[in-house]
């Protein structure tokens, strides 16, 4: 069955749902963001990353600071890694794989558990498309991973690091092909299928 | 300007009916580099619109502890028309109209989820023939939901006015500067709540509600304009392209 696509202010229920893009009014529910309704869910596909604790991020070092590091993710305020969360020190434009610690009110980030990420390259997909990328138990990023030897690092914020060691060129276009069918069922049938066929 | 017979057995000097539109046309995801933007055309109106954020507010003492601030910039480009607008440069016009533009869609996005950062939108007016004003927040609305930037409702505006004794629907430049008032009118489309209405000339009570009437009959039809271009987009989706080399 086809989905409907829904615009900005389009009703997706008539009852007071959380959703995270969803806004409520009179006590009931409509979308704020592009997207489809599929059974009243709203599946997104275009929308702004917004931090919460408990997220694994990827960064980039944009500045050196006397108590610690300002990351680069793509949010409109740079997070913070202060020295103590770290076991080295990091240099300007080095990658990084980090949890997010603490997100205040005005949406300042500190971040934590950080872990460099050495010789690759970042890809950056829409953040709205980052749970297709992982799949369902990490179904899609172990199998993209297993046929291309690489190590992939999937950040929440939408940056996907993908190591130069194994065949890179493929996984780089296996998330390719996933963002633009992010919104199909049985996508990792059809992956499974794409990654043994390029091989 | 040469003077033209307004309005003549019941049509207008370009032919169109009272309640008519000129025809418009609205592409989303024109710009490959902005986070999102839209092309429209309105009769002879060209507008493209770029939206970018949300963004670091620059300067930071512009920036609001309590939401996203929505600036807004628009510009007519100096080929756009003839006559004292199109010169370089921000003028009083263009400064007024920045701001009318921004305070729209203050209204409709949700703000408060981006706390001290910014989301611009630039609006160039590649030729302007009337009711640019009306164009710019059919088109921007568009550009923001490409983007993705969570709004609350969609939102389309249409111009009305009277020329000749008469009200009429979606004034060009001719019938703008010789008829006897025009008025802007920007609607929220499920709620139909009223977000902008400027009003130069003079209408009697009456007369402004059957503008008011003509007005959200329009904007049924541009909301529909709006969700057929971003269908469109959707249909040959074909994005997670761009490299980013940091």
């Amino acid at each position: 069955m086809e989905d409907e696509i829904i615009m900005p202010g389009t009703q997706i229920a008539d009852k007071p749902l959380r959703l995270s893009y969803g806004h409520v009014e009179n006590e009931k529910t409509y979308s704020t963001v592009l997207g489809l309704k599929r059974e009243d869910k709203l599946i997104p596909l275009k929308g702004i990353y917004e931090p919460r604790f408990g997220d694994y991020i990827i960064g980039v070092v944009s500045e050196v600071k006397f108590s610690g590091y300002d990351i680069e993710m793509k949010t409109p305020y740079p997070a913070f890694v202060p020295d103590r969360m770290l076991r080295e020190k990091l240099d300007h434009g080095e990658v990084i794989f980090a949890k997010v610690m603490n997100v205040n009110e005005i949406g300042e980030l500190d971040l934590g558990q950080v872990k460099v990420l050495k010789k690759g390259r970042i890809i950056e997909v829409p953040a709205v498309k980052i749970p297709r990328v992982i799949g369902r138990d990490n179904s899609m990023i172990t199998l993209i991973r297993e046929s291309t030897d690489c190590s992939i690092f999937v950040g929440k914020n939408g940056f996907v690091w993908i190591s130069e060691k194994g065949n890179s060129a493929l996984a780089i276009s296996a998330i390719r092909k996933i963002v633009r069918e992010a919104h199909t069922s049985g996508l990792t049938d059809k992956m499974q299928e794409y990654l043994k066929n390029s091989n | 300007m040469e003077e033209v017979e307004l309005f003549k057995n019941g049509k207008r000097y370009d032919g169109r009916t009272v309640e008519e539109l000129r025809h418009v046309k609205i592409k989303a995801h024109v710009l490959n580099d902005a986070d999102g933007s839209a092309y429209l055309e309105w009769g002879n109106n060209k507008i493209i619109v770029g939206v970018y954020g949300p963004k670091e507010c620059i300067p930071r003492h512009l920036a609001s502890p309590y939401g996203a601030v929505v600036k807004c910039i628009y510009n007519m480009s100096p080929f756009s028309s003839l006559g004292e607008h199109g010169r370089s440069g921000p003028s009083r016009r263009s400064r007024e109209l920045s701001m009318v533009i921004g305070q729209v869609f203050e209204n409709v996005i949700e703000r408060e989820k981006f706390p001290k950062a910014a989301i611009e939108i630039f609006v160039d007016v590649l030729q302007g023939d009337g009711g640019t004003r009306c164009a710019a927040v059919t088109a921007a609305s568009v550009a923001l939901a490409d983007a993705g930037i969570p709004m609350k409702d969609m939102v389309s505006a249409v111009a009305v006015g009277k020329v000749k004794d008469t009200v009429v629907i979606d004034l060009d430049y001719v019938e703008d500067s010789q008829g006897q008032a025009d008025c802007a009118i920007a609607f929220a489309n499920r709620n139909k709540e009223v977000l902008l209405l400027q009003m130069e000339g003079e209408m009697s009570k009456e007369d402004m509600q059957k503008a008011f009437e003509l007005a959200s009959i329009a904007q049924e039809r541009l909301h529909q304009l709006q969700v057929e271009a971003l269908k469109e987009v959707y249909m040959h989706i074909n994005e997670g392209d761009a490299f980013v080399d940091i």
